[in-house]
């Protein structure tokens, strides 16, 4: 009978999953080695290692990097690109900013499309939608003759002003239908995005077409090896609006995919915010090469409408991952006689001097082996060794010439880290209007609970909260979702001149659209909800806030206008220090958001171990001094609290608590560690 | 120089440094009222020890690289080291303090822990308005009287309390108060927030400590600097080019000559043999003449270090008083960084021949400017649109340049999409292309400008700052020159003219505006490039088949 839920996420090294027992409430976590050549078969590796039978399954989500991957390595679809004739450079003009400041051989990012094959068709309509000049149909005839001679299978159709008449791309996607039939991906600009902007929308637009193919075809192998074993429920596919949809809409949208790892453990934020009643939550996830941040604020993820990867934009709902580091794989050099931490990696290869694969620089994991922090037989849960004398010499590279020891230079590396570290979140909390010290700090990923408090300790949080199965959580977090669907449209028109019944009219059409999506996706009308925003600045700003409103209705209620306009200044207040009452504002889009409840059972007790009263002791290296430390197996932990210093192991990642904390675990299996003097 | 400091402690203090000023720039840019500062980045921070050196800073803008300590020296210089008292706060923005225009005020404050001076906090930022004869800043002025408000160093806060008498004179002498003093608030937080994190920077690691690592941080930038420098050939390099003019006497050139020499681990900067200062508004301060040579010198010798009060030392800068880069009151300063622009160029000119993997070939060079103003009958309402235009940047040995990118002072600027602007405006963009064959010819060939094109839907009036076109992008090694701006009204009709500069110029619906910005230079012989390369540029269209035959013997 089908009883679990199961989640997965393929990560660049491991596949991880987690099943929910919806009988017992129960949480279990499982992986398996990622198989880059055939990711079926490590998905199945590790959905085995939890479920013995597909049919088991009553819910299954999973979170793709196909897409991404294909993006990041260049290795997506040629796409053939029909452009409005004048405007058709866009892609390579780009806007022409210069992210960096000192640089003469400064390069854009390269687009994805070279010049040659971009095509411009003349057809042009005016900024109110009126045609201005008719398509030319032979110039998109003769672009799909050149694609079937040159075996082009994916085509971007991008033309100005498509967001408010889109017939010209209608009408080109019916053209190059007729031409070159099902079999080839077509991405329409006004579709993949229907936002102004005509570079940004244009190059989510190719992003799609680029990595559209890639998605699809994974998708549907893995369907079909799940149908071949009888998995009674469809496939879902996390987005990166940290909502989820079923495969087959993520087939037709594949670019919502994009981002679909990582923020899972943004999710699994929200929901640890609502669990443990702690509103505001600064997320880190430290892996071996990375260290990202996000911030759950009033216990909602942080979301944005737009994105830049690999330096292109793409215009979609995205939760908020900011990359600031290097994480383990940081590397510890000399640059004119001072001691430097990163920004540069070691990586997965050779990756740090105790991986034994070569690498002899030494790396912030390298340090904290030096010292005791991280055990070299359980790493990785037992999967790897670690050399311990690899990581003394290397560290002993840089702690000669500066004449320190070998544990004080190993120390210094992790404390130089952790500063950086801290300053990198404190900067993003300070662009954000947001006092760190008001929030607890969240750790996940294999190295984030061996950073965490030390992090706290810069910041000044007194709470630390490493949730069960840390280097599994964005699987965890895909769990805790629901379906969504975003529909959005430009809706440009300064205050005064607003028609608030048309406002109306419009929410309520992108009300109906967003409600059935959810109904396609299987979420029963009772289930289902709709929600609806604006977005305004005021008048001449460039970034908008999506400010919510009660229902597609309230444009109708009287003084609407001055209410927007008043919540708008409080949330501008929130996000930037300050508000311009009584300036005028203007609306720029219009947002409605179809979410499908999937009926989440709350989880059962975790079963708490013995009290580990007995637990080995071993010296750990914390202020300069090897100090006499408690070792502990996470399942062997009671509910009882006890005091660090500590050092808790577990399969999935290494918790690390300097001397002045008192850890508890809560009746989930949460470990809460909080300062005992006021930080 | 101490030694004794814990490497350790160095470094997260370096760090610390660093990042204080980041938070300075993110709180600025965060609670900004207009979006020249919020947007365009167009601001910096700085945190300086007691001696007035830098111990961290963050810019929105090259620029502004390095020059916030004039600020505090100057006012120290005026009233005494006495001057400075807890809880106060200052604002200046005179041209010949700061370097700058008066559009680019200065607020600063000292920084005291247990009641001894530990330091500064420092903040610039453009105001939108400053009380200028026109609005938001004169394309023509001949004197800095008819530029606004001009503020020596004043108290803008004391002992905690807002001086409410400067800031209501401030308020009267500004076009727009409410969100101008909203800046200035903002300026004011963010150099609080400067002060509380250097506060707490003393008190957790003590001044002592923190002193001794300041010199070993500033030995170190130093010491890389220096190695950098005495890896470069002794030596008189020199540059020279024109501005075009000073916007006001269209015929006549305003010469910006370069001398730098090495010697060992120093290098020196001489604009001595620049022009007088001009009738137009086309000078600056010293301190800006300073920060132009100091993003030169940046970019070729450390743009990956962040900078601090060890940067800079092996640097001298020789400036002339009198001249376009020493302007003296009563000079117009408005158009100050069109020649620091230049200045910049030239620099990677001069160290050509001794640096040729770190050069680069020229850019299109200026901001290119297109201002429209008029009425939008669509929604009855004025407007004034100001863009500047993207152009090519030059080759270097490697690569070809950029095509369409910001020039040099402006940063991450980018240009307004057409969606926007026919929204906004009543404009049509007719054309936003790349523009063929607008590059420098190079066995790497310098990066392609742009056209665009404005068809202009109701009357109007247009001012343009076109530049570079007498001094055009040069290539170096043999590689050829960029083509040079040109703009065009009504191109193909019987009342075509060329402009590249124009104050207010009247314009009728169905006129057309046809601006093209240069490419950048080229770098080496064009015969050999590759013939692969040859032939991509010809297919994508960026080389005509003319041209490729005629340049690279296709």
């Amino acid at each position: 009978m089908s009883r679990y839920r199961v989640s997965m996420d393929i990560g660049g090294t491991f596949t991880d999953v987690i099943s929910y027992d919806e009988d017992t409430g129960e949480y279990r976590a499982g992986k398996s080695s990622t198989t880059p050549t055939d990711l079926t078969s490590g998905v199945f590796a590790a959905l085995d290692s939890l479920v013995d039978d597909t049919r088991d399954i009553s819910f299954l989500v999973h979170g793709t990097t196909q897409g991404l991957n294909a993006l990041l390595t260049r290795r997506g679809e040629r796409v053939l690109v029909l452009a409005t004739e004048g405007a058709s450079h866009q892609l390579h003009i780009a806007r022409g900013p210069r992210w960096r400041l000192y640089d003469l051989h400064y390069r854009k990012p390269e687009p994805l499309a070279p010049l040659q094959d971009i095509l411009a068709v003349a057809g042009r309509f005016s900024s109110e939608g009126a045609e201005l000049t008719p398509l030319d149909e032979d110039a998109v005839r003769a672009a799909a003759a050149r694609g079937r001679a040159e075996g082009i299978t994916a085509y971007a159709v991008c033309f100005l002003f498509s967001f408010r008449a889109p017939e010209h791309e209608l009408r080109a996607e019916q053209i190059l239908r007729e031409e070159l039939g099902d079999d080839v991906t077509i991405s329409l600009s006004h579709r993949a995005a229907k936002e102004w902007r005509e570079y940004e929308r244009s190059s989510s637009a190719v992003v799609e077409a680029y990595t559209g193919p890639v998605v699809r075809r994974y998708l549907t192998k893995l369907e079909r090896s799940l149908t071949e074993r009888r998995l009674p429920v469809p496939l879902h596919v996390m987005q990166s609006s940290g909502g989820i949809l079923t495969a087959e809409s993520a087939r037709r949208r594949p670019l919502q995919t994009l981002l679909s790892g990582p923020v899972g453990g943004a999710m699994g934020g929200a929901a640890l915010a609502a669990s443990l009643g702690r509103p505001n939550l600064i997320c880190v996830d430290m892996g071996g090469t990375s260290f990202d941040v996000s911030l759950i604020v009033d216990g909602e993820p942080d979301v944005s409408p737009e994105t830049t990867l690999e330096g292109l934009p793409m215009l979609m709902p995205v939760v908020n991952i900011h990359t600031v580091g290097a994480g383990g794989g940081s590397v510890a050099h000399l640059e004119s006689g001072g001691l430097r931490v990163g920004p540069r990696s070691a990586g997965a290869n050779p990756g740090p001097a105790c991986y034994g694969r070569g690498g002899t620089e030494p790396t912030v994991t390298d340090a904290n082996l030096v010292l005791g922090r991280v055990d070299p037989s359980w790493f990785a849960g037992g999967q790897m060794h670690l050399d311990v004398e690899a990581a003394r010499t290397a560290v002993a590279t840089v702690a000669e010439p500066l004449g320190l020891g070998v544990e004080a230079m190993a120390e210094g590396i992790c404390d130089v880290a952790n500063a950086k570290m801290a300053q990198a979140i404190r900067t993003i909390t300070v662009a954000r209007g947001i006092e760190p010290r008001a929030f607890s700090l969240v750790a996940f990923g294999g190295a984030g609970p061996m950073h965490a408090v030390f992090l706290a300790q810069e910041l000044g949080i007194r709470e630390v909260v490493v949730p069960r199965f840390p280097g599994a959580f964005s699987a965890w977090g895909m769990l805790q979702t629901s379906i969504r669907h975003d529909e959005s449209d430009p809706y440009y028109f300064r205050d005064e001149d607003v028609d608030t019944a048309d406002m109306t009219a419009r929410l309520r059409r992108m009300g109906a659209s967003a409600a059935e999506f959810i109904r396609s996706e299987g979420v029963s009308e009772e289930r289902g909800r709709t929600t609806f925003s604006v977005d305004v600045r005021y008048v001449a700003q460039e970034y908008t806030l999506t400010v919510p409103l009660l229902g597609a209705d309230e444009p109708l209620e009287p003084d609407f206008l001055t209410s927007l306009s008043a919540r708008f200044g409080e949330q501008h207040k929130a996000r930037f220090g300050h508000a311009n009452d009584g300036a005028p504002i203007e609306v720029v889009a219009l947002r409605a958001t179809g979410l499908g409840d999937l009926m989440r059972a709350a989880p059962g007790a975790f079963s708490p171990g013995p009290t580990a009263t007995e637990a080995p002791v071993a010296d750990v290296w914390f202020a300069g001094a090897p100090t006499p430390t408690t070792l502990h197996r996470r399942s062997d932990l009671g509910l009882e609290p006890f005091t660090s210093p500590t050092v808790v192991v577990e399969e999935t990642a290494t918790t690390v608590v300097p001397p002045g904390y008192t850890v508890t675990v809560d009746e989930r299996g949460t470990l809460v560690i909080t300062a005992e003097e006021p930080a | 120089m101490s030694t004794s400091v814990d490497p350790v402690v160095v470094e997260i203090i370096r760090n610390a440094l660093t990042s204080a000023a980041d938070d300075m720039n993110a709180s600025l840019i965060r609670s900004a009222y207009t979006p020249i500062i919020y947007e365009g980045g167009d601001c910096v921070v700085a945190l300086l020890d007691d001696q007035h050196h830098v111990l961290g800073q963050s810019a929105g803008l090259p620029i502004f690289l390095g020059n916030l300590e004039m600020c505090t020296l100057a006012t120290e210089e005026t009233f005494g080291r006495d001057v400075w008292q807890p809880g106060d706060v200052w604002i200046l923005n005179d041209s010949y303090i700061g370097g700058t225009h008066l559009n680019d005020v200065t607020i600063f404050g000292p920084v005291f822990v247990e009641e001894s001076l530990v330091g500064f906090t420092a903040s610039r930022a453009h105001w939108i308005d400053v009380g200028s004869k026109d609005p938001g800043g004169p394309m023509d002025s001949t004197s800095i009287f008819q530029e606004g408000l001009r503020l020596g160093p004043q108290k803008l806060v004391e002992g905690g309390q807002p001086v409410r008498a400067i800031i209501d004179t401030i308020s009267r002498n500004v076009r727009f108060p409410y969100p101008t003093t909203g800046d200035m608030h903002a300026m004011i937080a963010c150099i609080e927030m400067g002060q509380v994190r250097l506060a707490e920077i003393v008190r957790r690691f003590g001044l002592e400590t923190l002193r001794a690592a300041r010199d070993e941080i500033f030995a170190q930038t130093e010491r890389f600097e220096r190695e950098v420098v005495a890896g470069i050939p002794d030596g008189l390099y020199e540059a020279e080019g024109v501005l075009d003019n000073d916007g006001l006497a269209l015929d006549e050139p305003i010469p910006v000559k370069l001398k730098i020499t090495i010697a060992g681990d120093s290098i020196d900067f001489d604009v001595r043999e620049s022009a007088d200062q001009a009738h137009g508004p086309v000078n600056c301060g010293v301190a800006q003449a300073v920060s132009a040579c100091r993003v030169g010198y940046k970019l070729l010798v450390s743009p990956d270090v962040p900078g601090n009060g060890g940067s800079f030392r092996p640097m001298t800068t020789q400036v002339r008083e009198g001249s376009v880069f020493g302007a003296v009151a009563p000079a117009a300063c408005q158009w100050y960084f069109s020649h620091l622009g230049l200045l910049i160029d030239l620099v990677a000119k001069a160290m050509a021949p001794a640096m040729p993997g770190a050069v680069a070939a020229a850019s299109h060079g200026d901001s290119m400017l297109v201002q429209v103003a008029g009425h939008d009958s669509r929604v009855g309402r004025d407007y004034v649109s100001l863009e500047a235009t993207l152009g090519g940047w030059g080759a270097w040995d490697g690569s070809d340049g950029e095509s369409a990118l910001i020039n040099n002072v402006n940063g991450s600027l980018k240009d307004l999409p057409i969606e926007v602007f026919e929204t906004r405006y009543p404009f049509r963009i007719s054309d936003y292309r790349l523009r063929p064959d607008s590059a420098g010819d190079g066995r790497w060939r310098g990066g392609v400008g742009v056209v665009r094109e404005y068809t202009v839907l109701e009357d109007c009036t247009v001012s343009l700052w076109f530049e570079r076109s007498r001094t055009k992008p040069w290539g170096i090694f043999g590689g050829g020159e960029g083509v040079g701006p040109r703009v065009v009204i009504n191109p193909g009709r019987e009342d075509e003219r060329e402009v590249l500069k124009s104050n207010g110029t009247p314009l009728r619906a169905g006129d057309v505006i046809r601006c093209e910005t240069s490419g950048g230079g080229g770098f080496g012989d064009p015969r050999e490039r590759d013939r692969a390369a040859v032939e991509s540029d010809v297919l994508t269209g960026l080389v005509s088949p003319e041209r490729a035959a005629a340049v690279y013997g296709r």
